[in-house]
């Protein structure tokens, strides 16, 4: 998107979204360098093939848009992966991607194996009696690795590899689930804040309904990403934008006109969150140890599988 | 004077991947020579691919290793800027480029400055060169040879020029990044380039020659947008960014000699005034305990030590 036009205009002249001018991007790069990135992945790793969980909102409905650019719609498997809860546009708004994009899909309704471990309509399931009270955050992160299993198994099936969907923003404030949602093989946004998802998706051509709707992690009804988190995401990626990316201090975002609270509370979510975008940490024993000084590229001239 | 067609090789090399590499400059600089090119020119490590970490010492060469003297074979009538991990005599890795001409390997630039900050951790895999000249080629000019971060450093093109470059050759694996809207070409990384690439043909009245590879080694991608700035600092060639190629492009030498003799820069460049500045700074430094104690400041005083002892 050229700069000066920061806010792009659906199709009856209204803004699609709100845009912080500072997080505008031009779109052609990045659209270039992720299909790039896709499709280096898969060559490199020996695979033709990816796949996805697509949930009917716009960060897996941009990837499903750029991997089927990258490897092209008859490499690509959609999978939905809906709960009993889960809201049916998000199921009717993944059919509508798949229908664009002329991939294959295949539904799992993850009832069974949640419902398995917590228990249903008063019956207790293997997770026992306690698990039937069990909580949204319980469930909620549950339900993301059922999905991440199911995704893994899928892959098997599909001989293709998982292609990740999640964005900076929730990375960096920690609003994802440690090999749930944010398990994959590699991922292609998750240096685009969701601002920035928002442009790409646009450019792309994603739905112009998956684009305006509320994000959401539809986890429970009436679930949304922004009444959770206490902000708006044009909020939350410009304070994070000048807290990492610029480095600004805390006296600095004050004086930009940040409210102290909300500094204060997302600089603290980035912080307890850190152990989820690394890899577990390995007690140092001996001469040479992975990830500390046995230091190689994950893919190199033999590593491809086939 | 008839034109001298330079060829850049603006290609993705396969990380680790050195005969493959191998074969595809030995591939390219037969293109270039069917082009009718005088000069062919390779990216930074585009014989081994860029993010190497610990595979750099399995896929370093020594000057005379058998590989790069093969490929050096395939120069008798065009010269090759290639660039590759050097193991020298004692085991140290350098971030090497060579100009291979005539059949044999003529001249070796060992990458000076190490980029170890943000993305980077050059240092921890290489050594750093510590020599800066220039090489007389067969085209008739004197060439100057830089690796990537070496043209962050103003005294890198400075001294070439100084030193009777006419064509100073930048080779470079440059990472794309900082995506914003406001940049010129939308990566802040390929905006500064060209911002660089102008303003050191313009001030040493070379030519600028700058070779980017792309493609992408593990999650960092190569923006390519490979150039030829003339001595004047004007673009006479910008590669597209991102994509693969030969890309060919014809500069009259001559234009050196044009630009130094209606803008005498580097006639009136004072490099003993530099020189004697640069002493008294680095004395300075060094005296207010804030310079690096190491090879920069030979004559560091003793902090009267005499008095003590």
């Amino acid at each position: 998107m050229p700069p000066g036009e920061p806010r792009p205009d659906g199709e009856h002249g209204a803004p699609l979204f709100e845009l912080p001018p500072e997080l505008a991007i031009d779109t052609d790069v990045a659209r270039r360098v992720t299909v790039d990135f896709i499709r280096n992945q898969l060559r490199q790793a020996g695979f033709t093939k990816g796949l996805l969980g697509l949930s009917g909102g716009i960060d897996s409905a941009l990837v499903a848009y750029l991997a089927a650019e990258a490897v092209g719609p008859e490499n690509l498997l959609c999978v939905m992966m809906p709960y009993r809860t889960s809201s049916p546009e998000s199921e009717d708004h993944a059919r509508l991607v798949v229908d664009r994009l002329g991939c294959r899909s295949d539904l799992v309704d993850i009832s069974p194996i949640v419902d398995g471990y917590f228990g249903h309509d008063g019956q207790a399931g293997s997770g026992g009696e306690g698990a039937l009270e069990a909580g949204s955050l319980r469930r909620g992160n549950f339900m993301a690795r059922a999905r991440m299993c199911t995704l893994y198994d899928r892959s098997v099936v599909w001989g293709g590899l998982v292609v990740g969907t999640g964005n900076k923003t929730e990375s960096l404030i920690g609003y994802t689930t440690l090999f749930g949602d944010s398990a994959c093989a590699f991922n292609p946004i998750g240096d685009l804040y969701k601002s920035q998802v928002r442009q790409v998706a646009v450019a792309v051509g994603v739905p112009e309904e998956i684009i305006r709707k509320a994000p959401s992690a539809d986890l429970w009804p009436g679930q949304t990403d922004e009444l959770e988190g206490g902000f708006t995401y044009p909020q939350l990626d410009r304070m994070l934008f000048w807290m990492i990316d610029k480095r600004r201090s805390d006296e600095e975002l004050l004086a930009m006109g940040f409210a102290e609270a909300a500094v204060a509370r997302v600089k603290r979510l980035v912080a307890v969150s850190e152990f989820k975008r690394q890899v577990p940490p390995v007690a140092k024993l001996g001469p040479r140890t992975t990830g500390v000084d046995y230091l190689y590229p994950r893919r190199r001239p033999g590593s491809a599988k086939r | 004077m008839k034109p001298l067609r330079i060829a850049l090789a603006q290609l993705a090399p396969r990380l680790g991947g050195l005969d493959e590499n191998l074969a595809r400059h030995r591939a390219l600089i037969g293109e270039a020579r069917t082009g009718g090119a005088g000069l062919v020119v390779f990216p930074e490590l585009g014989l081994t691919g860029y993010q190497l970490q610990d595979l750099a010492a399995e896929v370093a060469m020594t000057a005379d290793d058998p590989r790069l003297q093969g490929l050096a074979a395939e120069t008798r009538d065009i010269s090759a800027v290639v660039s590759f991990v050097e193991e020298s005599p004692d085991h140290r890795l350098f971030i090497s480029a060579a100009l291979l001409e005539d059949g044999e390997v003529r001249f070796i630039h060992r990458k000076l400055f190490l980029p170890t900050y943000g993305l980077f951790d050059e240092r921890r895999f290489f050594a750093a060169g510590d020599r800066l000249r220039t090489v007389d080629s067969r085209l008739g000019v004197r060439l100057g040879l830089a690796v990537c971060e070496d043209f962050w450093h103003m005294a890198v093109p400075e001294t070439l020029a100084l030193d009777g470059a006419q064509m100073i050759i930048n080779v470079s694996s440059s990472p794309g990044r900082d995506l914003a809207a406001v940049h010129e070409v939308g990566l802040g990384t390929a905006a500064s380039w060209r911002n660089l690439l102008r303003t050191y043909a313009q001030l040493t009245t070379t030519f600028a020659i700058f070779c980017n590879r792309v493609g992408m080694d593990e999650t960092i991608s190569f923006w390519g947008g490979s150039e030829v700035i003339g001595p004047s600092g004007e673009a006479v060639f910008s590669a597209p960014l991102f994509d693969e190629g030969l890309y060919f492009v014809d500069v009259e030498l001559g234009d050196v000699r044009r630009e130094r003799i209606g803008l005498p820069l580097l006639r009136d460049e004072r490099p003993e005034l530099h020189l004697r500045e640069l002493r008294r700074v680095l004395a300075e430094r060094t005296e207010t305990d804030l310079g690096d104690a190491g090879e920069t400041s030979p004559q560091r005083p003793d902090h009267g030590r005499a008095e003590r002892d």
